[in-house]
């Protein structure tokens, strides 16, 4: 077939020009070229260097301590944006176990459809670096949870901010021995955004136009009003 | 037809660079882009205390990976079969594209949803496609546009930054049957493709993507965008395909990490893309959604021929497009005078690899030597000294006019010989000032035609270097 010859051909093309060592001794001189560094973050609280990010990523952030209070917030910002009560959220326990009465919010459980106006994730964790939040594809969350709305709001617990990409893959090849490889890992930081026309930059290109992370759990007094004031100078 | 056709190709350069030059709302444009983005570039660089230590840790990995790539691509390729993926390896841009076309036909596919690639564009895959009756739509905005407007991309970064807002603006009401409207400014703009693109989305049956690094411990690819077209087209369709070269793999995730780290600071000045996504293959038996079916098409098209020879570090490019940034030849003329899908300090490297030094021959030239490119690469790729490698071997494969190639032997035989050197320009020198000290400039010089064609040549003021610095040197010992 001539899929396997190009295979054949091209194999044998690179193994000419490689140099051919023991995996052993390919592994021992990848080890020995050190990691890579990473930013310095702009706080030394976890919590605040990553609301700082997500800020900066153009999303907005709500500050919770427990769940009863996550879901007040997650009925604000539908309330504020939409007018309505109605969400859509993934079959995740953790979601399934939210309080929804003490804030009157209607979720649907399943995938995102188009014409959709929100949905709700839980983040498997957040990245203080970059001021992502990171999510596995599955029955928990689709991907079309993350895409197909016109708001995406995510909750994150603070226990599961990690600092940077690397202690990110750490923690993911940690999950995968438990439960094997996701189809899709999503690295969010942001609204969807283009800046194709005129380099201008607009938010809202092809996914969401609007994300609001809200981070629940222990969160030191000043970490969002430090934030705020880091993000507007 | 395309405003570029691609049989003008490489070779048609300095004619295009003749127009280019004259159009002057593009000129305004790009000078733009070369102030505004070495700005944003180097705001975020600065911001990174160890990026230069960055820049060497991952020179250091793709070194070492291209060194072993025959190892982590078939660690790559076990892995991504065991991720459920199908994987095949093209020679050439032809077998690429009729792989393409034998998935999408094999699901008995109609539309197709593709991200931004620039491998698909060196295979000119949409074409191909489309020739056997596909309806395929580019997704991400700046490609929309381009093929809307039938043109190519200027720029591999953001490939319709040629086109003002006004010729977007005429382009969609001309092309979206939507009635009258305003379509003032971009976020009306993009509302509109938005909701355009949104129904390709939902309907079609293949996703074509590209990656931004393979991983070869997990098999995973890389997905890099702001838009998050490229996750829809990935997501949404029941097959999905990435598109992509030899030269995308790296080790482990944690050196997609870093590799991204470079990647986006040097391409748009942001830390990272809204959209940072990695995939393994089809759904999972739990899944709700997702394609059922994922194939690998690893493209090689010379990849292999560039790693067995001296330009093999170009390899490491991760087409962030800072070079092309802050280019002055690139800034000057724009990225469709090249006449190919690569431009810029990149392009005039690659071009001539990927098709031929005697086709892509005025490429190497288009180079001030200024070093910039180098400067800001995040690859560190030398990329001056390959272009100089490459006007080398054009001087060796006599591509170059004998008459030049005759001029630098002579200079390179008298640079060999001092003394001479310095006697005859102390002649020359001061024969040239006398005679250009009216005007101060030549407009043409016999033997340099060439050169002054293009612009005048200024008159010597007075004495040569060496014979200044011999005064000077002389006056400051006196004075001791
Ligand atoms: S050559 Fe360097 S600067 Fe240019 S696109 Fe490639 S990685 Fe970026």
């Amino acid at each position: 077939m001539a899929q396997d010859s190009a295979r054949t051909e091209l194999m044998g093309k690179l193994q000419r020009a490689c140099q051919n060592a023991q995996p052993a001794r390919i592994y021992a001189e990848l080890n020995s070229l050190g990691e890579a560094p990473s930013p310095t973050l702009p706080a030394s609280s976890l919590c605040e260097a990553f609301l700082i990010n997500v800020l900066k990523n153009q999303g907005t952030v709500a500050c919770t301590s427990n769940r009863s209070e996550a879901v007040k917030a997650v009925a604000e910002h539908l309330h504020s944006r939409f007018r309505t009560r109605k969400l859509v959220a993934g079959n995740d326990p953790r979601l399934a176990a939210m309080p929804w009465r003490d804030g009157a919010v209607l979720p649907r459980f399943g995938a995102a459809e188009h014409g959709e106006n929100a949905s709700l994730s839980y983040a498997c964790m957040g990245i203080a670096e970059t001021g992502s939040i990171v999510t596995y594809t599955g029955k928990s969350n689709p991907a079309a949870n993350n895409l197909l709305v016109e708001d995406h709001i995510v909750l994150v617990d603070t226990a599961t901010l990690v600092a940077t990409l690397d202690d990110a893959w750490t923690q993911i090849n940690k999950d995968q021995q438990e439960s094997g490889r996701p189809r899709g890992i999503n690295f969010i930081s942001g609204p969807s955004s283009t800046a194709d026309i005129e380099a201008q930059l607009v938010k809202g290109a092809h996914g969401p136009r609007s994300w609001h992370v809200i981070l629940l759990g222990e969160i030191p007094e000043d970490a969002l009003s430090n934030a705020r004031n880091a993000t507007e100078a | 037809m395309s405003n570029i056709p691609e049989e003008q190709g490489s070779a048609a350069f300095l004619g295009n660079v003749r127009d280019s030059l004259l159009e002057t709302d593009k000129v305004k444009r790009r000078d733009m882009l070369g102030l505004f983005m070495p700005l944003v570039r180097d705001a975020a660089v600065d911001q990174f205390d160890q990026f230069q230590d960055l820049r060497k840790q991952v020179k250091g990995v793709k070194q070492h990976t291209l060194d072993n790539l025959h190892h982590y691509l078939s660690q790559f390729e076990s892995e991504a079969l065991d991720n459920g993926n199908q994987v095949h390896f093209a020679r050439d841009s032809s077998e690429m594209n009729s792989i393409v076309l034998g998935i999408c036909q094999s699901h008995r596919a109609q539309r197709v949803v593709k991200g931004k690639s620039m491998v698909t564009e060196e295979t000119h895959l949409l074409h191909h496609l489309q020739r056997a009756g596909l309806s395929v739509v580019e997704t991400d905005l700046g490609e929309y546009i381009i093929q809307q407007a039938n043109e190519t991309p200027s720029h591999i970064v953001g490939p319709a930054l040629h086109k003002s807002a006004d010729e977007i603006r005429e382009l969609f009401l001309k092309k979206h049957d939507l009635g009258e409207r305003e379509l003032e400014g971009p976020t009306e703009m993009v509302a509109e493709a938005r909701s355009v693109l949104r129904e390709h989305f939902l309907s079609a049956d293949v996703g074509i993507i590209g990656a931004n690094a393979l991983i070869a411990e997990n098999g995973y690819s890389m997905l890099v965008t702001n838009e998050g077209n490229g996750d829809l087209c990935a997501n949404l369709p029941k097959v999905m395909i990435v598109c992509t070269t030899l030269d995308r793999i790296v080790p482990r995730a944690s050196d997609a990490m870093a590799a991204l780290r470079l990647l986006v600071r040097s391409a748009t000045g942001q830390p990272i893309t809204c959209y940072t996504s990695f995939y393994s293959g089809p759904r999972r038996e739990q899944d709700v959604d997702g394609p059922i079916e994922t194939h690998f098409v690893l493209l090689d098209n010379k990849r292999s021929d560039i790693l067995a020879s001296d330009y093999r570090e170009m390899l490491q490019c991760i087409r962030c497009g800072a070079c092309l940034n802050h280019c002055p030849i690139y800034i000057g003329v724009g990225g469709h005078a090249y006449g190919s899908v690569y431009m810029g300090p990149m392009g005039s490297v690659l071009t001539p690899l990927l098709d031929s030094l005697e086709e892509a021959q005025a490429l190497p030239d288009a180079c001030t030597a200024c070093g910039r490119c180098e400067e800001v690469c995040p690859s560190s790729i030398p990329l001056p000294d390959l272009l100089r490698d490459l006007r080398h071997e054009k001087n060796r494969e006599k591509l170059t006019p004998s008459r030049w190639r005759l001029g630098m032997k002579t200079h390179a035989w008298l640079l060999a010989r001092p003394r001479l050197y310095h006697t005859l320009s102390g002649i020359g020198i001061p024969v040239l000032a006398w005679l250009g000290r009216k005007k101060g400039s030549f407009k043409s010089l016999m033997l340099a035609n060439g050169w002054t064609d293009q612009r005048d040549f200024p008159a010597p003021q007075g004495k040569t270097f060496m014979q200044q610095y011999a005064a000077q040197r002389k006056a400051n010992n006196g004075s001791r």
